[in-house]
């Protein structure tokens, strides 16, 4: 029986207390204990602690593969050492160093932007080796490989002295770690990662890709930027190689390995890059290191034979890494050689092991051991409410035409909706449904044709440009956010209201009791609840419904016709795509029905039933199909 | 068996390190870049050392103020990497038991770290880095009392032999190639600035770099090629210097190339092949056995390493001979402080016989306006090597006298 | 006037013939983007084992021609230990974790490489003629040539494998959708792992004929990786034979803005050059159009 800990606080809370300890307990060091080389260590991490903070903006929330941060460090490094040269005050020097990162990373972000992936990691990394070669160039300014000396100024007549300057750097990482916490818990830091788990969703309800992804970058950026500077200050001596590709490894290695999307992970990243190399070159530590790193391995795997099932490959693989190293350190004749061997052996065990990095690790133990107490629930206020009413067409759709390659998946289509109207779409697979709805969403863009919401023609091939004319919709394929809880799903799509609305809306699809749940823990059929509430969170005027009984079971079925109907009460237009024949019949006023990209049929759901254009669609062309077999159950959906 | 025996090992080392100071030992450490692309240079430098090490414990130790006290060896890799260079000195200085530091290769990773030496006062003999700057920076910074020292023939000397060298060919224009490193670009500031000082006689038609790491060189063997150059003055290291010789080659460029000591590195000599042969530069040892006061070292070291040649025999020499110095100084100075060792290398009252040469008093007492003070090579200890047959020989065979100390040096 | 444009051309041929090398490098990052949806950003590092290893068989006393496909097999089990160890688990986790492992895995290949083999780079003897040949005062060396015919010959060989042979075909469905391959009884895991392995060879194989130009040491790969990755992704990371017209271009694009610009500038017009093309088409320019799924 495993004892836990009620302490009676919450997680939070915690966390700040523990925070504010590990700070103190890091500003005392330099006066219980004098050494240059510690301080400089310490100050070293500290200086890395905000680098990572800010790499972890992109590689963490944002989720891309950036590899120009050790460039951006080090522009932020010369710009500072320049400006002191020209005898700037120190506040302001830090400020340049900022703006000399965040400048270029901010110009970087208009061809990037729009890249994810191996392209985005490429796009980056092309920006840090031409920022090498310009740094490396240009003698003139930055006296090139020769390297700039700068001599440490004083801040405010306070002569820096290496523990000032240790406390220095460890008030602005604390100031830095305070301030990304504030930042990307905020609404923009939940829709940087929303954005990381599904962009289609970002763009089609609102949020916006593209600033929540400039401001990641720039604020990454000018973090890199104000390490940089305190870098140069640290140091005195700067040369362009120092930032170049294999610092741009360390860096992304740190953060993997401390743990993403959190600054307790950056943190413990800096740490580790800074400590462990000099641990390594001491024979003793080193040793140490490898056996205790050989031991914690082995421990998980044993307690998995212990119950008689096979390790997994996550469990295996770091204990063969660490047998390895332990191997060389025994037999190798040059171990002080194999040092880099023994560190890429230590990194692979922890990146398999680990794979939410030591910050990860440490909290599911912590969290193991002492119950938190939960959050309080806010109240759930707001809810679904009348929508406004315009005059004419909710939504006129014409000639919309699309082909891909040859086929022509929408071919021709008119479709005009009233205002209030539920119009249902119905077709047998692949007949274009889902396709007419990503033209009218904005998210393909037609070959020809229009589509006017309440009058307004939407941007082809834009979802935010159609989203602003007032639609929004849910997706076949689940878009969810699953690095985000229920709630944050909703408030991130919430155009204005606090988290009380926010809780009103799970109110109104019935989620309340699960919205501190992660949607990677939430079931399909909660799931799909929750995307119709963040569309309608964002208040829309036209709501398009791609498949959402999908997959339901019964009673869910049951509950998703009493939400749609309630909202249909409060005056919003529905495009429906479904199916189940009986929601169809249920829902809608009017359904359209298409096959091969065409549209065959329209009328209420009795007369489209009865259409024999739609009866062979359905069931194949037969001449022997009668009226008679029709009605005896074979019914179209 | 053995690896709980290790563990034990392990255990007990780390909690007894503290109680078990030996006061009968004198820590040295030794530091260069072990790893990378500059590691043939530290590797050679270090092991040099180390053979001096084992040697003089092997007689027991150094004697200091009656007793004998061993050598102990700390041995710290700084990658080539100017931060961790810095760290590395942090290390070495604050442990407060080091007497002396021995190494460097790369000129970046001294002036980054050598600061915190002299800040704590502690010994160091630069060997192998060239560059000038590593001893100029003090004497700018005014440094009133300074314990670093250099054991390698300074950049300057080097381009100045170069240059006389390409005069007494009887050249007129010339081409700079260097490396964009430090070492590469301060190396080209040394040569234009030679140019000038002996009498603007060379002309520079053309000056092209190359990135760590270049294979091709023909664009700018290219460019030195229509502009006429007749030689090829070259600042860089092994693997690039090798690519320029065979560019050369493939262009049928053939104008001798002179240029650092870095062209007697054995990944230039034996990756270029013929087409390194005549290339020509300042050495202060040569790996000949038939020297005689080379022989003993050479063939110590290629058989304590088990190697057929020396990968970097300068460095190994300079390693070996800077050890030597540094031993008859903790001797003279009859303590392990840096304080007296510095006071008595400034002041070396025996003449050390090293393999490179007797060291009559190789260093005098800091003068901030004249950085020669701490400089243990001249002009007149260099020699013109050149490559023949995949080896290093005399340029010049008269300079063999010299080498073996007969001719005052 | 003549002789500057004789030296245009001769830049922008050689820089032509060390593209072939970064697109026979690069080639080695498609097969296994193209299987699995993911590179190994330590295919540099297999180079550099591949050519090491070549060294070591010519060393034994083997002939060049003997060295190169043992390397080859060698070079073919270290991308399935790639696959196996960094790549799978990540894969099946749908995580990026295979970036950071194929790192790491390329760090420890080249710390091996530096204990097994030596820091110092070493000539890698080859049986080509020795010599330039002259094509209208341009001059090319035989190992240069070589690796141009090595990297079409193997790429096409590699290339009529995929289609004509019945692993090749399982490799190319399970590419298309793996879960549709697994349904058609291709074992899809077996598919990636024999893409890895061919990746592997290939890369082995670049090694053997790259080196006897640019000589052989654990650094030597390090431009290479991030050359070659760059020419996969503004060709296209499926962009077949679209990568050598991408390489032959970043290659003499190279060369001539070195010449023209000064050396140290080689690298940045084919870098702003590349930032812009992706821009333009993030897909790669001989790349397929991404369709968004919904």
């Amino acid at each position: 029986m495993r004892i836990r800990f009620n302490l009676g606080l919450r997680e939070k809370t915690a966390e700040r207390i523990i925070r504010l300890t590990l700070f103190s307990c890091l500003a005392a060091l330099p006066m219980l204990w004098h050494g240059e080389y510690a301080l400089g260590l310490l100050t070293l991490m500290a200086v890395y602690g905000v680098l990572l903070i800010g790499l972890d903006a992109t590689v963490g929330y944002l989720g891309q593969i950036n590899l120009a941060q050790a460039a951006l460090f080090g522009l932020g490094a010369y710009g500072a050492a320049l400006a002191i040269q020209a005898e700037v005050p120190l506040p302001l020097a830090l400020l340049v160093g900022i703006a000399a990162a965040l400048i270029p990373g901010a110009a970087l972000t208009l061809p990037a932007l729009r890249l994810e992936g191996p392209q985005f990691a490429l796009s980056t990394l092309s920006f840090a080796t031409l920022t090498v070669i310009f740094l490396n160039e240009s003698e003139s300014i930055t006296n090139g490989a020769l390297g700039l000396s700068i001599i440490r100024p004083s801040l405010f007549n306070i002569v820096l002295d290496s523990t000032r300057f240790y406390w220095f750097c460890l008030m602005i990482l604390f100031i830095t770690w305070w301030a990304s916490q504030l930042l990307l818990r905020s609404r923009f830091g939940l829709a940087i990662e929303a954005l990381r788990d599904s962009p289609t969703a970002t763009d089609a309800l609102g949020i916006g890709a593209l600033r929540h992804k400039a401001l990641a970058f720039a604020w990454g950026s000018a973090l890199a930027g104000l390490a940089g500077a305190l870098h140069a200050i640290n140091f005195g001596y700067l040369q362009p190689a120092a930032f170049g590709y294999d610092l741009m490894v360390i860096l992304l290695l740190g953060v993997v390995f401390g743990g993403r999307r959190n600054q307790w992970g950056a943190f413990a990243g800096a740490a580790v890059v800074t400590m462990l190399p000099n641990l390594l070159s001491n024979r003793t530590l080193f040793s140490l290191l490898v056996t205790l790193g050989c031991l914690l391995a082995i421990a998980s795997p044993i307690r998995t034979l212990l119950s008689r099932t096979r390790p997994s490959f996550r469990q295996t693989a770091p204990v063969a890494a660490m047998a390895t190293a332990l191997a060389l350190a025994l037999f190798a004749s040059n171990v002080e050689e194999w040092r880099k061997g023994i560190f890429a052996l230590f990194l692979f065990a922890a990146v398999v092991g680990l794979p939410d990095g030591i910050a990860g690790a440490v909290t599911a133990i912590l969290r193991k051991l002492i119950h938190f107490s939960p959050d309080p629930l806010p109240v759930a206020t707001g809810g679904m409410q009348p929508v406004k009413s315009f005059a004419g067409l909710a939504l006129h759709a014409s000639n919309l035409q699309k082909s891909f390659g040859g086929v022509k998946a929408v071919d021709n289509v008119t479709l005009k909706i009233g205002k209030g109207e539920t119009h249902g779409l119905i077709g047998p697979n692949g007949s274009g449904k889902t396709t007419l709805v990503n033209l009218i969403s904005g998210l393909y863009k037609s070959d020809s044709g229009s589509v006017e919401i309440f009058g307004v023609r939407p941007i082809p091939g834009s979802l935010m440009s159609a989203f602003s004319a007032g639609s929004a919709r849910t997706f076949q394929n689940l878009q969810s956010f699953t690095g985000l809880t229920a709630l944050e799903s909703i408030m991130v799509c919430q155009q204005d209201g606090g988290i009380s609305e926010a809780m009103g809306w799970l109110h109104t699809v019935g989620l309340e009791p699960k919205a501190r749940l992660l949607c990677s823990e939430m079931s399909y059929g909660d799931l799909r609840f929750l995307e119709i509430a963040r569309a309608l969170a964002t208040r829309p005027y036209v709501l398009m419904l791609d498949e959402p009984a999908a997959g339901m079971s019964k009673p869910d079925i049951i509950r998703l016709v009493d939400l749609v109907t309630s909202i249909k009460r409060a005056g919003i237009t529905i495009l429906l795509i479904e199916h189940h024949q009986d929601v169809v019949a249920e829902l809608c006023d009017r359904v359209s029905v298409m096959d091969g990209g065409r549209l065959i049929a329209q009328g209420t759901p009795d007369q489209v039933r009865r259409d024999p254009k739609v009866i062979e669609a359905y069931l194949g062309s037969d001449d022997t199909t009668t009226q008679a077999n029709n009605d005896s159950g074979a019914q179209p959906c | 068996m053995k690896a709980s025996r290790f563990i034990l090992t392990v255990l007990l080392s780390t909690s007894l390190s503290s109680g078990a100071m030996a006061a009968d030992v004198v820590k040295i450490a030794i530091t260069g870049p072990f790893s990378g692309g500059s590691a043939p240079m530290g590797l050679s430098m270090r092991d040099g050392a180390k053979l001096a090490i084992s040697q003089i414990n092997k007689n027991g130790g150094i004697t200091v103020g009656g007793t004998k006290m061993k050598i102990e060896i700390i041995e710290r890799d700084d990658e080539g990497k100017n931060d961790r260079g810095a760290l590395v000195a942090q290390e070495i200085s604050s442990m407060g038991d080091i007497s002396a530091v021995i190494g460097t290769v790369n000129t970046g990773v001294a002036i980054m770290g050598d600061k915190y030496y002299v800040e704590k006062g502690i010994v160091k003999i630069i060997t192998p880095a060239a560059g000038s700057a590593s001893m100029t920076q003090w004497s700018k910074a005014g440094t009133k009392d300074l314990p670093i020292f250099r054991f390698a023939a300074h950049d300057g000397i080097q381009a100045q032999m170069v240059v006389e060298q390409a005069i007494r060919l009887g050249l007129k224009k010339v081409a700079i190639l260097h490396d964009a490193t430090n070492y590469g670009v301060s190396g080209r500031d040394d040569l234009i600035e030679q140019i000038k000082k002996q009498g603007g006689k060379l002309k520079v038609v053309a000056i092209e770099k190359f990135a760590i790491g270049d294979k091709d060189m023909t664009g700018q063997l290219i460019k030195a090629k229509v502009s006429g150059a007749q030689a090829i003055l070259i600042w860089g290291i092994g693997p690039e210097l090798a690519a320029v010789a065979a560019g050369k080659e493939k262009l049928g460029f053939k104008v001798p190339m002179i240029g650092g000591w870095t062209l007697s590195m054995s990944n230039f000599i034996d990756t270029a092949g013929a087409a390194g042969n005549g290339a020509l530069m300042p050495q202060t040892f040569i790996e000949d056995e038939s020297i005689q006061r080379a022989r003993p070292f050479i063939l110590a070291y290629r058989k304590a390493y088990g190697v057929a040649k020396i990968p970097s025999p300068v460095s190994a020499a300079q390693g070996y001979d800077a050890t030597l110095l540094l031993a008859e100084a903790i001797h003279e100075a009859g303590s392990t402080r840096p304080a007296q060792i510095k006071a008595a290398l400034e002041n070396l009252k025996v003449t050390v016989k090293g393999t490179i040469a007797d060291w009559k008093k190789p260093w005098s007492k800091w003068d901030p306006q004249n950085v020669e003070t701490h400089e243990a090579f001249r002009r007149a200890n260099t020699v013109m090597g050149k490559v023949q047959n995949s080896r290093v020989v005399l340029a010049n065979p008269s300079d063999k006298a010299l080498l073996e100390g007969k001719k005052a040096r | 006037m003549n002789a500057e444009f004789l030296a245009l051309a001769q830049m922008a041929v050689g820089g032509g013939l060390m593209g072939m090398a970064y697109a026979l490098v690069a080639y080695g990052f498609q097969l296994t983007y193209t299987a699995g949806k993911a590179v190994n950003f330590g295919q540099g590092e297999l180079v550099m084992l591949g050519a090491f290893i070549g060294l070591s068989l010519t060393g034994i006393g083997l002939p060049y021609w003997a060295a190169v496909p043992g390397a080859m097999v060698a070079g073919a089990a270290l991308g399935w230990f790639v696959e196996r160890s960094a790549v799978r688990l990540a894969l099946q986790q749908r995580n990026e974790g295979w970036i950071l492992l194929t790192i790491i895995v390329g760090l420890f290949g080249v710390s091996a490489a530096e204990n097994i083999w030596g820091r110092d780079d070493k000539p890698f003897p080859a049986p080509w003629p020795e010599g330039t040949l002259e094509f209208f005062g341009i001059s090319v060396t035989w190992p240069e040539l070589i690796i141009a015919a090595g990297a079409l010959g193997i790429m096409t060989l590699v290339e009529l494998a995929k289609r004509y042979t019945m692993p090749g075909i399982a490799v190319q469905a399970v590419s298309a959708d793996p879960d549709s391959a697994e349904l058609c009884g291709i074992r899809s895991k077996s598919a990636i792992s024999l893409s890895w392995a061919v990746s592997g060879a290939a890369a082995a194989f670049a090694g053997t004929i790259i080196a006897p130009v640019t000589t052989v040491g654990p650094t030597m790969a390090a431009a290479l990786t991030l050359k070659a990755f760059s020419v996969a992704v503004v060709a296209g990371l499926d962009s077949g034979f679209g990568l050598v017209l991408a390489g032959i271009a970043l290659g003499s694009a190279e060369n001539l803005s070195g010449f023209l610009l000064g050396s140290g500038w080689r690298e940045a017009p084919g870098l702003i050059l590349l930032i812009l093309a992706l821009a333009l088409r993030p897909q790669g320019v001989f790349g397929k159009k991404i369709i968004r799924k919904v």
